[in-house]
């Protein structure tokens, strides 16, 4: 039969976001894949050189949109670094909690949609339930549902409600008994195994090759986890264990994330209760006055003081629900970031997609890039 | 791994082509080097001190010249390393690191459409970002924003 090109997107159920896989194929037979970006560049790494340090975290939360917490911490870790400010604990403690509420947030999402593509309608409808509950969370102490602009250089914005602490225990029973019947649906579903088992298989030393970070690559059996590695925050300071599974196939993507929200879980009850127990201040003291103390808004007289603060490099890098983010913030003086570069995992984890594709067919396409959890936001950026 | 474990471990394999090894925060070190040693370097980075996770390549526009950089992870020794080169704006060109750690691929498409340095030798130098025959370079100083270009696109399939 001939061989063609077809393109999948940009606009497709598969694509999650606005991207187009160029797929040649033979038949049925995927015999080359060639991912086409770039419809979603907004120039975000330019915008920053243009902002202010904290008006940048409004566009971290463009990046990804379902993980915006995590890249405003990722964000602000680097800048803390380049202008030289350490937060306060309990503000370290406050963005771990965001983090991994927004892990779960994020996995569910990815369930959600995930599951759909393969062809089971009722997961999604649950996971959107109980993903709801993660954003009445979210709501309750940053007043928004998906852009937070909650982080701050040296900090948070505002101290939490008084009743997170209820309030966040009750969520997280709540969903402790709900991945349960996740598994139930997934792993219970003779089709679901039929549809994942032995697909998209992409072995350790080629998922290390290709920069693949996140839970493609602890789904190949590489125990590699930044919050265990490199402990940033307060990461060093809780017990929790790294998922990993070794089937490097779908299944095994699905099984690490499943089991990535139970250590969150985990994670955030002991979270939860220090932060019970710790009051105290949420924002780094003696901050310059365009940093911004905590509700006031960044007034324009901050851009015509030109003042001078010595001068940094910050590098930061987090687990984020996709995998591993880095930013590398240059402060050469002055109250705008000189550069910001971003590196996203699932543009890593897409530059290798020809690795994970090819030999298989096309009806198999949207389960194994679903696996992938594609984020085109970040990607772009 | 500290600094000095680089230069120790970095020196006999580049000679002149390694410039210094400095401390740099939650870093094994920053190894500043001569861009002809650049593939000397990825290997000797790669092979002896088994950094074995490109993580990003990116590219800095200064104000005389543009410096590229390149940030790597081992798993045995749990660490980062920054890796640095300084080009000039007029001749900026690397060799490219996607034959040592292939995913750099991507990381150096993207350096080169939005800040103008070029990759000798890479496989597949094509706009990733930025659609073909753009002929911006917005990570640029000089590209201001707030200053709309007119500008025509040519799809790359139709």
């Amino acid at each position: 039969m001939s061989e063609m090109w077809i393109n999948m997107g940009p606009q497709h159920p598969m694509t999650h976001g606005l991207w187009n896989l160029r797929v040649r194929i033979d038949g049925e037979l995927i015999l080359d894949a060639d991912p086409e970006m770039g419809y979603l560049h907004r120039g975000i790494e330019k915008i920053s050189e243009d902002r202010h340090y904290n008006e940048v975290i409004t566009l971290m939360d463009r990046t990804c949109y379902v993980a915006g917490l995590a890249w405003e911490h990722l964000y602000v870790l680097a800048s803390e670094k380049a202008l030289h400010i350490t937060p306060p604990e309990r503000a370290e403690y406050i963005r771990m909690t965001c983090d991994e509420l927004q892990r779960i947030g994020s996995h569910i999402m990815w369930y959600a949609a995930f599951v759909q593509d393969i062809g089971l309608m009722s997961p999604f409808l649950y996971g959107m339930r109980d993903r709801d509950l993660i954003l009445d969370l979210f709501q309750s102490f940053t007043g928004a549902r998906l852009t937070y602009e909650y982080m701050r250089v040296g900090g948070v914005r505002n101290d939490l409600p008084p009743t997170f602490t209820d309030q966040a225990r009750k969520i997280l029973d709540w969903l402790t008994d709900r991945f349960h019947e996740y598994d139930q649906l997934c792993m219970g579903s003779a089709i679901f195994r039929k549809r994942c088992d032995n697909l998209g298989v992409l072995k350790a030393n080629d998922c290390i090759a290709h920069g693949i970070t996140g839970p493609m690559l602890r789904s190949a059996g590489v125990k590699r986890d930044l919050r265990k590695d490199r402990p940033y925050s307060r990461y060093g300071s809780v017990d929790f264990d790294v998922a990993v599974a070794d089937g490097a196939d779908v299944t095994a993507r699905y099984l690490v994330r499943m089991e990535e929200m139970r250590q969150s879980v985990r994670i955030l009850r002991q979270t939860v209760d220090w932060l019970e127990k710790h009051p105290g201040p949420v924002m780094a003291d003696h901050l310059p006055r365009w940093l911004g103390a905590p509700y006031a808004p960044v007034g324009r007289e901050g851009y015509l003081l030109k003042r001078n603060y010595a001068k940094g490099v910050g590098f930061s890098s987090v687990e984020e629900p996709h995998g591993e983010a880095q930013a590398y913030v240059v402060n050469e003086g002055g109250e705008h970031p000189y550069r910001v570069k971003f590196r996203s995992p699932v543009f890593a984890n897409l530059s290798a997609v020809r690795q994970y594709l090819v030999g298989y067919r096309v009806a198999d396409i949207p389960p194994i890039l679903g696996s992938v959890d594609v984020c085109v936001g970040e990607v772009d950026r | 791994m500290q600094p000095d474990d680089l230069v120790k471990a970095l020196a006999p394999k580049l000679g002149p082509n390694l410039l210094a090894v400095e401390p740099f925060d939650g870093m094994a070190g920053r190894v500043r080097f001569k861009r002809e040693g650049a593939l000397d370097l990825f290997r000797a980075v790669r092979d002896d001190l088994t950094f074995t996770h490109l993580s990003m390549v990116g590219g800095i526009d200064w104000v005389d010249h543009r410096e590229v950089f390149y940030v790597a992870w081992s798993d045995s020794a749990r660490q980062y390393v920054l890796l640095s080169t300084d080009v000039p704006a007029t001749d900026a060109h690397v060799e490219t690191a996607s034959s040592v750690w292939p995913s750099a691929n991507w990381h150096e498409r993207e350096t080169w459409e939005l800040v103008d340095i070029t990759f000798d030798h890479h496989p597949d130098l094509r706009h990733l970002l930025t659609p073909d025959g753009y002929v911006f370079h917005p990570l640029l100083r000089s590209f201001k924003l707030h200053e709309p270009e007119e500008l025509e696109v040519k799809s790359r399939h139709v």
